[in-house]
């Protein structure tokens, strides 16, 4: 059977349309970071100059306090990520694995209460972070990544767990297991799956978050997004090499991350939402 | 069925207490606030709804308030038809599916603060391809800076950009998972392709459409860095959304009663959206004893 014309011509300029609105933006801002700078500023863009580091020099020259930034969001993001998958794993066993009203009730408050806008509890957080001095310090960013997405990482491990048979458990649990035996080996290595699909939503997110870390954050605690804001603001006349320096030093990592499991955060999404 | 005590519950505690720690009782204290007239250095001191009056009569409340809706219902339905779109496509079969399906979700991978350098770069009239290529065809300069139709323009544009992949993989995932043989038997009844589309695959995605839906309209309710980050607001205030409005009252006027009330505003009208989102979950999910 031939395709109609149209349908291929429809086609066609979705692929185009996802190209240039999708990719065509990064690919430029990181291949413009290794051009000389009047080339940047050279239209139609070129695609083939003589590669420079001079703006990555820079960077590391001027702005000290970068690599320090990269280190706290790697930091962060990997604490987060660490915090929320245990946490969700031994949530998302127990809405799996047990029944009853309170427990329906408290699903239901986890879900709800993820809802609510984080900008409303900077306000109360801020004074009683100060007193506790907890204000830019790396496990205040942990406690609030986590919080932002245990819900979400529960409601995906539920869903794989519910995918684990139960005759599973009772064999274990008649071979003599306790609980806590069964978690971590029939449970925690069959929802695998599970658990990377949750991370990937944590850390990306921990990884690339501005409002908090711009509230909460100065210096020892500062992460990559806020010193990029700065570099963007501070420059009187952007200075665009440095600039698409660092926020290529900032994305390529994490934009390689999520190519590299997007069948997970499809499935995480899937399970987190929809199936519910 | 086994029993929940207290071993169960201590397991739920990690992620029960981080959320009643850091976002119940924080909330409370915010409903608590926004009862009190507060500022740095002053005790607060029980002012009734005076907080509320004086947000309701503020004009810059009203014009947060308008751009935040007039926004997210662009960003909502702007990203809900690209989706769309774009699923539509790929779902038939696209050359090289495993690279175009990383290429659609790439932008889930940049930070807001990249992506406002970006599409800030690629509007610069000095510097940006685009800015100029639009110069080439005869287009006005987005003037994002003094122009606040165009600044807010801009925040949909990138926050589409942004989101567009969460919203694409909620709808893609839904044609997928409409059965093959559905199409094929209304082929063989002589159902033709939109014939096909508007009575098997729209019924069979809508509730993944409403899901999207109302996650994007919570979701894009937050609106704050996007702004933030390109106008702060500016020119005059009249760049403006509910965030960047209870940032300003609580940290740049340091009136903090007002802030909260602001941010109790924000609590009622995303706990309305999230009541139809929840009611529609629990249903389906958690009270079946399966």
């Amino acid at each position: 059977m031939r395709e109609p014309l149209s349908s291929v011509a429809l086609r066609t300029a979705v692929v185009a349309f996802v190209l240039v609105w999708s990719a065509a933006p990064v690919f430029l801002v990181v291949l413009s970071s290794f051009k000389e700078t009047p080339e940047i500023f050279a239209y139609p863009p070129s695609l083939v100059f003589s590669p420079t580091l001079e703006h990555y020099r820079t960077l590391f020259q001027k702005w000290p306090d970068f690599v320090w930034t990269l280190r706290n969001s790697a930091v962060i993001a990997l604490a987060a990520t660490a915090l929320t998958v245990v946490a969700s794993v031994l949530a998302g066993y127990v809405y799996s694995r047990y029944r009853g009203r309170g427990l329906a009730a408290s699903a239901l408050f986890m879900v709800a209460i993820r809802l609510l806008p984080p900008i409303v509890i900077t306000l109360p957080l801020y004074p009683v972070v100060s007193a506790l001095k907890l204000a830019d310090s790396h496990f205040l960013m942990v406690i609030l990544y986590s919080t932002f997405f245990v819900s979400l990482g529960s409601l995906i491990l539920k869903t794989f767990i519910d995918g684990i048979p139960e005759e599973l458990d009772q064999a274990a649990t008649i071979d003599g297991a306790t609980e806590m035996q069964l978690l971590r080996r029939v449970i925690v290595p069959l929802s695998a799956q599970g658990m990377v699909a949750a991370s990937v939503f944590v850390f990306v997110y921990a990884w690339n978050e501005y409002l908090f870390a711009f509230i909460f954050t100065t210096t020892r605690a500062k992460t990559a997004p806020v010193v990029i804001s700065e570099m963007m603001g501070s420059l009187t006349g952007v200075d665009w090499g440095l600039l698409f320096a660092a926020a290529s030093v900032q994305l390529v990592p994490v934009v390689a991350f999520v190519i590299l499991v997007q069948k997970f955060l499809i499935a995480g999404l899937t399970a987190g939402s929809v199936k519910g | 069925m086994r029993k929940f005590g207290l071993p169960q519950f201590a397991m739920l505690l990690p992620t029960q207490g981080l959320l009643v720690a850091i976002i119940a009782v924080p909330s409370a204290y915010v409903l608590w606030l926004s009862f009190n007239e507060s500022s740095y250095g002053s005790a607060p001191s029980f002012v009734g709804f005076a907080n509320y009056e004086a947000i309701w009569n503020d004009r810059y409340f009203w014009r947060a308030l308008v751009n935040t809706l007039v926004v997210i219902n662009i960003i909502v339905y702007g990203e809900l038809l690209l989706a769309f779109l774009i699923a539509a496509v790929f779902v038939k079969g696209v050359p090289f599916r495993r690279l175009m399906l990383a290429v659609v979700l790439m932008p889930y991978a940049i930070s807001e603060v990249v992506a406002v350098v970006i599409w800030k770069y690629l509007l610069d009239p000095n510097v940006g391809s685009l800015a100029k290529a639009m110069a080439g065809l005869g287009l006005p300069e987005i003037a994002w800076a003094t122009n606040p139709t165009h600044g807010l323009g801009l925040v949909s544009l990138i926050s589409i950009w942004l989101h567009l992949p969460f919203t694409f993989i909620l709808i893609y995932a839904a044609m997928l998972s409409v059965p093959r043989e559905l199409y094929e038997s209304a082929r063989i009844d002589g159902a033709g392709g939109w014939q096909s589309f508007r009575h098997i695959t729209l019924p069979g995605i809508m509730p993944a459409v409403f899901v999207a839906l109302i996650f994007r309209y919570i979701l894009a309710f937050r609106l704050f860095s996007e702004v933030w980050l390109l106008t702060s607001g500016g020119p005059a205030r009249t760049t403006e959304v509910l965030a960047i409005y209870l940032y300003k009252q609580s940290f740049t006027y340091a009136s903090f009663g007002k802030g909260a009330a602001t941010g109790w505003v924000m609590v009622m009208v995303s706990g309305l959206i999230a009541a139809v989102y929840v009611h529609l979950l629990y249903r389906r999910g958690f009270r079946r004893d399966a």
